[in-house]
């Protein structure tokens, strides 16, 4: 099974307001207002440019953030964070 | 030539105060727990109102717009007596708003609308789809869309 690639909702579906801890994205065809903490807004942005697969992605965030000591468990984390991401709109699967 | 290099401590130039550099200020960045969710939905208070879905309604075209036709794509097109008949397009507008149940039915358990036939009932969700801000109908709109399609 080919590995699924994610890609942040189009930029011009969103507004993007940050505010302190938090990050208010408006998700225009919905009409829902997210409120997104660390790390949803930094995974959308780095998903903004290109789709990435997970792997792709976590490679993506080491190299901007320091995610502390590397660990398997970080994919699946990584995933459960998309995953909410993509039940919100906010990301597509592809 | 020996490469092997000294090892004693730091070389004498060796700041004694760390520089900011890129590599250390990195921002430390935490994936969370699995159990814990990074996103909350603030829906519009509408959209939990089930009966104001029932009722709401969503006129097509908007009333500033009356008369005119809906093409395919859902923009809004001069009548035509040709779409009709080919069954294509562009529409003419139905006789009455579609009520947020209708349109609720039509998008996401692909009904189609009162009256209208297959490819209406498209054009008039794409009509609805693009809907913005301020025109008639919108609210009641966003109120039957769901986050997910």
């Amino acid at each position: 099974m080919a590995v699924p690639r994610y890609r942040a909702a189009e930029a011009a579906l969103l507004i993007v307001e940050p505010l302190d801890i938090f990050t208010a994205v408006y998700h225009r065809p919905s009409g829902i207002t997210h409120l997104l903490n660390e790390p949803a807004p930094q995974i959308l942005e780095a998903l903004d440019e290109a789709p990435l697969d997970i792997e792709a992605l976590l490679a993506r965030l080491a190299g901007t953030y320091d995610l502390g000591d590397a660990d398997e468990d970080d994919t699946a984390i990584l995933r459960v964070r998309l995953d909410e991401l993509e039940a919100a709109g906010l990301v597509d699967r592809l | 030539m020996d490469d092997t290099p000294p090892d004693h401590g730091p070389a004498p130039e060796e700041p004694a105060t760390p520089v900011p550099s890129s590599v250390t200020s990195r921002r430390m960045l935490m994936l969370g727990a699995v159990g814990a969710s990074s996103v909350v939905a603030i829906r519009p208070a509408l959209a939990q109102a089930t009966a104001s879905i029932l009722a709401c309604q969503i006129p097509v075209p908007d009333p500033g717009n009356a008369g005119k036709y809906i093409a395919s794509d859902g923009s809004l097109a001069p009548p035509s007596l040709l779409g009709p008949i080919t069954g294509y397009g562009p529409f003419p507008p139905p006789s009455r708003p579609f009520t947020g149940d209708e349109v609720q039915k039509a998008m996401f358990q692909g009904q189609n609308l009162p009256g209208a036939t297959s490819k209406a009932t498209q054009a008039y969700l794409a009509y609805i789809r693009k809907l913005k801000m301020g025109q008639s109908g919108y609210t009641c709109f966003l109120s039957v869309q769901n986050p997910r399609t």
